[in-house]
């Protein structure tokens, strides 16, 4: 072949095709992997084959793996992530939360809370709180947004349960759809970091909504199943 | 549910995870250990590290999911993708010899029924790929296969296939040249 440029784009199609197939002995692989971070133009090809060569591990039959293996990852991501979960302390004792949910002054107490738990994590920002109640007006969840931080706890205050649908959280700003802020775990605590472009949004006009979503959340991004509780955010 | 629902959930829960969501992380592994873990026992042939590998692949997961890209990968094979890598990598890294198989097990596998229940890739997509590597000879066919399911060097499958290097080599680089110009016709 005279074009040496072809040459040399047929020569990246192959390698990363080999990369994909797994044939490269181990320093051939590093080789690889050091070009797709500085090369587009092979990493698409590297993206090209594990696309099409992708549809082979099909005829790869599946093997549940031992039930203890989630466990295992779950206790890692705890301290991989999130120092905020391990500082949270009374904040995200459940029991602590559910007593609160049954109590008339949930709301007050939740709110002293709220401050003190914030106040403990050093924020100097005012922080929003919000109580969403579920049908009957019973307090389903509590929330508390930390916008110095960026992050949003959500506690279930009462016992929801909801056999095989996820809950999902959503921010609706005044005069705006609602925005997923993730989903949530009925039985914990959960704190969520509030992406950037939505913290600013953030403000005693918004409102929170728990929707019931198919397993993994709502497939169109917006809520599609009824919404179990909602409420305003309020300035401390 | 069908297979495009399956996906849109998948990649919804991966934007979730990518937020720091663990149920979202939880759902993943509900819906795609087991071919995960069928992927890494594949490749590594002993369980005890194929569960060491499903366990860093999650966690990577966990840590790389904002890298993932709906418009360039689909959830799973971009999950397999991890999966293979790093059980390949493990096997690599000197883990020693693998109890073998001989060669042509791979080719021995079943193509997968398109319209499987279990299919999360949408089924035109792999009648593509089952398509353009049925016009293959059979020997790159079944090398490409042997290679990708079992993560195999060139070595590791000329001496299972008892040819020279060369001939292997030449088999799958024919191959996969052949393949591209079929999956992009």
């Amino acid at each position: 072949m005279s074009d040496t440029g072809k040459k040399d784009s047929e020569g990246m199609g192959l390698t990363a095709a080999e990369y994909v197939l797994g044939v490269l002995n181990a320093a051939q692989r590093r080789a690889a992997e050091r070009r797709i971070d500085r090369d587009p133009a092979f990493a698409r090809e590297v993206a090209f084959w594990e696309e099409r060569l992708g549809g082979l591990a099909q005829a790869v039959p599946e093997i549940a793996p031992p039930q203890r293996l989630w466990s295992r990852i779950e206790a890692r991501l705890g301290r991989a992530t999130n120092a905020e979960d391990e500082r949270g302390g009374l904040w995200r004792s459940l029991s602590f939360w559910r007593g609160l949910g049954l109590g008339a002054s949930a709301l007050a107490a939740a709110s002293t809370a709220a401050l003190i738990y914030v106040g403990a994590v050093g924020t100097r920002a005012s922080p929003l709180i919000a109580r969403l109640d579920a049908e009957g007006g019973q307090a389903g969840f509590v929330a508390a947004v930390n916008t110095g931080g960026g992050s949003l706890t959500i506690v279930p205050a009462s016992l929801l349960a909801a056999e095989q649908k996820a809950m999902e959280l959503w921010l609706i700003p005044p005069g705006d759809k609602p925005h997923s802020l993730g989903l949530i775990d009925p039985n914990r605590p959960v704190t969520i970091k509030v992406p950037k472009d939505l913290l600013t949004r953030v403000n005693n006009e918004a409102v929170l909504a728990v929707s019931l979503e198919p397993p993994g959340g709502s497939p169109t991004g917006q809520p599609t199943g009824p919404v179990i509780a909602n409420g305003k955010l309020a300035q401390l | 549910m069908d297979a495009e629902a399956r996906r849109r959930q998948l990649a919804a829960a991966l934007r979730r995870v990518a937020g720091g969501d663990r149920a979202a992380l939880r759902h993943v592994y509900a819906e795609t250990s087991a071919k995960l873990f069928g992927v890494c026992l594949r490749i590594l042939n002993d369980r005890s590290e194929a569960e060491d590998v499903l366990q860093d692949v999650y966690l990577n997961v966990w840590r790389k999911a904002r890298s993932f890209d709906e418009a360039r990968a689909s959830p799973i094979t971009w999950l397999v993708a991890i999966a293979r890598n790093r059980a390949i990598d493990r096997v690599r890294s000197g883990a020693g010899a693998r109890s073998s198989a001989p060669i042509d097990a791979a080719s021995d596998v079943p193509d997968p029924t398109p319209l499987a229940a279990e299919t999360i890739e949408t089924a035109q997509e792999n009648r593509r790929l089952y398509s353009c590597l049925e016009e293959l000879e059979t020997r790159q066919q079944a090398a490409i296969r042997a290679a990708y399911m079992d993560g195999l060097t060139y070595e590791e499958l000329a001496e299972r296939s008892n040819v020279p290097l060369g001939t292997m080599k030449s088999w799958i680089r024919r191959g996969l040249a052949k393949l591209r110009a079929c999956l992009e016709r």
